[in-house]
């Protein structure tokens, strides 16, 4: 099944690559479309944002580590819950990586995101009512990186590393988790009101109405 | 704030935006072909053109063009040269020796048999002198030699003092030759001629004559580390011979063939070839069918090569291949036959052909190399983005406007640290990261200390080479060892340079260098190798 170890984990081989993704790709849609509240209103917004993500870091791949997807996994987690959570990181994982690039790493994104969403669903971004809160959310950019970025490390422990060189991977990775976390405020003090309007594109006029009175924009 | 978000973000995407601009201006000569490739030397192109002229208002030119507008800088025609020229322009940089000084110069080979040396700026003839005439004068190469000019005659070699064009030599062999080119090696120089013999001529004036086979030289003989490299015509075809032996046969009408890194590159009216030098000799490793009579030239994109062959054929165009196969075809509007291989400068492409006419084109950063200019352009807007944030992160501080604060401040740490967190990365890496000191291996040959040798570590078997000819780069030294060693490469261009995917297929999760033991700040393509450099290649 794996055809090697190597410091970014084993490489696997093409059928089981196909294999594993297919099983994600099935997870994410079970994780759509089990029952888990009333109403579609998830559904639409959240293909959008998992195609904004997507693209998004395709598009910033050039620059290291900096992209909306972390802080786009905390909305969708505190707005939709950790389950849509779990399901955004599967879809925007294998979107992005089938041009990005597939490999061990993969599993170790989807669960670094899930487990952003998952948190996020808990400690949530909105209020009792729904809305934004912008200082949460400049927060969540904060505890978000090292959830993320300590999953993501995982992924590259074999038999042969000691917990020293574990240690100095982690060490040597903390400027670029400096450099998500800027990124991850960025995208929250700029586009957060914006994302979270679309994740709330398909409520009720009521509920919207309701939520934009007491909503105030700082675009 | 919805404008200064589309801006910031259209900031972030420049250096996207930029890897395809592309403009271009085209000239169309009066009369005559372009048979010769365009010479561009900083900001102006130079092409000659040639021609058989009969009438009495047409003639040849060499005309000077800035190579952004096209605008026409200067033109000298000659009255005198009513065949067709086809001695490649030569620039020579300004200079000092045993002549005395001299300015840059375009040196002007004339099939009347003229050497005109011309000031680059306003086209000026700074000094003229002949050769000799037997019905054609110069058609072949020329080269530079420290302070003279050493230039293939009808019949034989003659070279001028750089300074003020004063004959120093001239040799005439008996035998008369058709643009053929002058080589300089260690010997003297090498040109053959028109009955399949090769001269060389020694510095002193005495001449070695050694005789091929029936056929034609038309080229500046290739030196190689095997001995000279020679593509003949013959009256079936062509033949190919390597330190006077024949390696090879070929199709008809061969094109003047160039060697760059271990390879030389030919072709015929049937296929382009290209043959690898080893070790032990050079022979032919790929053919493509295609038909190429004239120049060929190599342009050089980071680590990355391509070789371009004009097609001689109605429907025209340029070839442009790789090491090994044809990657693609280049067209123009104005597409015919041709023979000028295209010249080259940093993002810049001219193309000329039979039908006369001159196309420039600046390609400001292709998407597979990021030219030094562009570079520079990313880094002046990145500098500007943080000074712009600054400003105005200082502008909402002081009016207390905090919501704009934590906007603009984001903004502008983020801006900052993607400028500063890779180079610091790499210090921090070079801090943690435990040298693996490379020290000197007791079963390698004593012939390799003082040199640079490079150990391959692939699929648990360790190869090493030393005693090179040294190299600027890993990626030379790299490229180098393993044509030695026979071992495959496959090398990609990404964003930030080239990338070693593979040794002999084996890609695994990538591959890393170290040079004397330290990883390196930058890819293999930048990074300097010393005399005595040892670089070991591992997997990840």
């Amino acid at each position: 099944m794996l055809s090697a170890i190597g410091t970014h984990g084993p490489t696997v081989s093409p059928p089981v690559l196909l294999l594993l993704h297919a099983t994600l790709f099935f997870i994410a849609v079970w994780l759509l479309v089990k029952p888990q509240r009333d109403g579609n209103t998830w559904l639409w917004p959240l293909f959008l944002i998992v195609a904004i993500a997507s693209i998004s870091r395709i598009a910033m791949s050039f620059i290291p580590n900096v992209m909306p997807v972390t802080i786009l996994a905390v909305l969708v987690g505190s707005k939709f819950g950790a389950q849509r959570g779990f399901a955004f990181a599967v879809l925007v994982t294998l979107a992005s990586n089938a041009v990005l690039g597939h490999g061990w790493w993969s599993l170790f994104q989807i669960v670094g995101w899930g487990a952003v969403a998952l948190v996020a669903s808990q400690i949530s971004v909105h209020d009792g009512n729904g809305n934004l809160s912008m200082t949460q959310l400049a927060f969540s950019a904060l505890w978000s990186v090292p959830i993320f970025s300590l999953i993501v490390s995982l992924s590259i422990i074999d038999s042969s590393m000691s917990a020293l060189e574990f240690g100095l991977y982690v060490v040597n990775g903390l400027l670029f988790d400096a450099l998500h976390f800027l990124g991850n405020l960025f995208f929250a003090m700029w586009f957060g009101q914006w994302f979270d309007r679309l994740l709330q594109m398909n409520q009720p006029n009521s509920e919207l109405i309701q939520q934009e009175s007491e909503h105030v924009s700082t675009f | 704030m919805r404008v200064p978000s589309i801006l910031l973000i259209l900031i972030l995407c420049v250096p996207l935006a930029q890897a395809t601009t592309e403009t271009t201006w085209t000239h169309e000569f009066d009369a005559g072909y372009i048979t010769t490739k365009p010479l561009i030397i900083d900001d102006t192109v130079y092409v000659r053109t040639s021609g058989f002229w009969t009438g009495s208002e047409d003639r040849p030119v060499v005309t000077a063009f800035d190579v952004h507008t096209g605008e026409e800088r200067w033109t000298y025609v000659s009255q005198t040269s009513l065949q067709h020229d086809m001695a490649p322009l030569l620039f020579v940089e300004a200079g000092t020796g045993d002549c005395g000084d001299w300015q840059d110069l375009l040196i002007v080979g004339w099939v009347d048999g003229k050497v005109t040396a011309h000031s680059p700026h306003d086209g000026s003839i700074l000094w003229e002198n002949q050769t000799s005439v037997e019905l054609f004068g110069i058609t072949g190469q020329m080269a530079q030699e420290e302070d003279r000019i050493i230039v293939a005659t009808r019949t034989g070699v003659a070279s001028f003092c750089l300074a003020n064009g004063v004959q120093l030599l001239e040799v005439d062999t008996g035998n008369v030759g058709w643009r053929n080119g002058v080589s300089i090696t260690e010997k003297g120089y090498v040109i053959g001629d028109e009955s399949g013999y090769l001269h060389t001529i020694a510095r002193n004036g005495t001449v070695s004559t050694t005789y091929l086979g029936e056929g034609k030289i038309r080229h500046a003989p290739i030196d190689t580390r095997h001995g000279l490299f020679v593509h003949m015509q013959t009256s079936t075809g062509s033949s190919m011979y390597l330190n006077g032996s024949l390696i090879g046969h070929a199709g008809g009408s061969p094109a003047m063939p160039l060697m760059h890194e271990g390879r030389i590159y030919a072709s015929t009216s049937e296929a382009w070839i290209s043959l690898l030098c080893d070790a032990q000799t050079c022979s032919i490793e790929s053919t493509v069918p295609f038909r190429s009579n004239g120049e060929l030239n190599v342009r050089i994109s980071g680590s990355s090569i391509e070789v371009w062959a004009p097609s001689n054929t109605l429907d025209g165009g340029w070839g442009v291949f790789n090491q090994t196969s044809l990657i693609r075809m280049e067209h123009t509007s104005f597409d015919t036959y041709g023979t000028a291989a295209p010249g080259f400068s940093e993002g810049i492409l001219a193309l000329g052909n039979d039908a006369g006419i001159l196309q420039v084109t600046h390609q400001e950063s292709s998407s597979e190399e990021g030219s030094s200019e562009g570079s520079s352009l990313i880094q002046t807007i990145h500098y500007f983005a943080i000074l712009g944030l600054f400003l105005l992160l200082c502008r909402s501080f002081s009016v207390f406007d905090w919501s704009q604060m934590m906007k603009i401040g984001s903004a502008f740490f983020l801006v900052l640290a993607i400028a500063v967190v890779p180079e610091l990365s790499v210090k921090l890496a070079e801090k943690t990261t435990p040298v693996n000191e490379i020290e000197w291996d007791a079963s390698w040959p004593n012939e390799w200390k003082q040199t640079q040798v490079i150990v391959f570590e692939i699929d648990g078997e360790e190869r090493v080479i030393g005693g090179l000819e040294p190299q600027d780069t890993v990626y030379e030294l790299t490229m180098l060892a393993c044509k030695e060693l026979g071992i495959q490469t496959q090398v990609e261009q990404q964003y930030l340079g080239a990338y070693m995917v593979a040794f002999n297929e084996s890609a695994g999760d990538g591959w890393e260098f170290t040079i004397d033991g330290k990883r390196s700040p930058v890819g293999m393509s930048e990074a300097q190798l010393g005399e005595t450099s040892i670089v070991e290649w591992r997997p990840v």
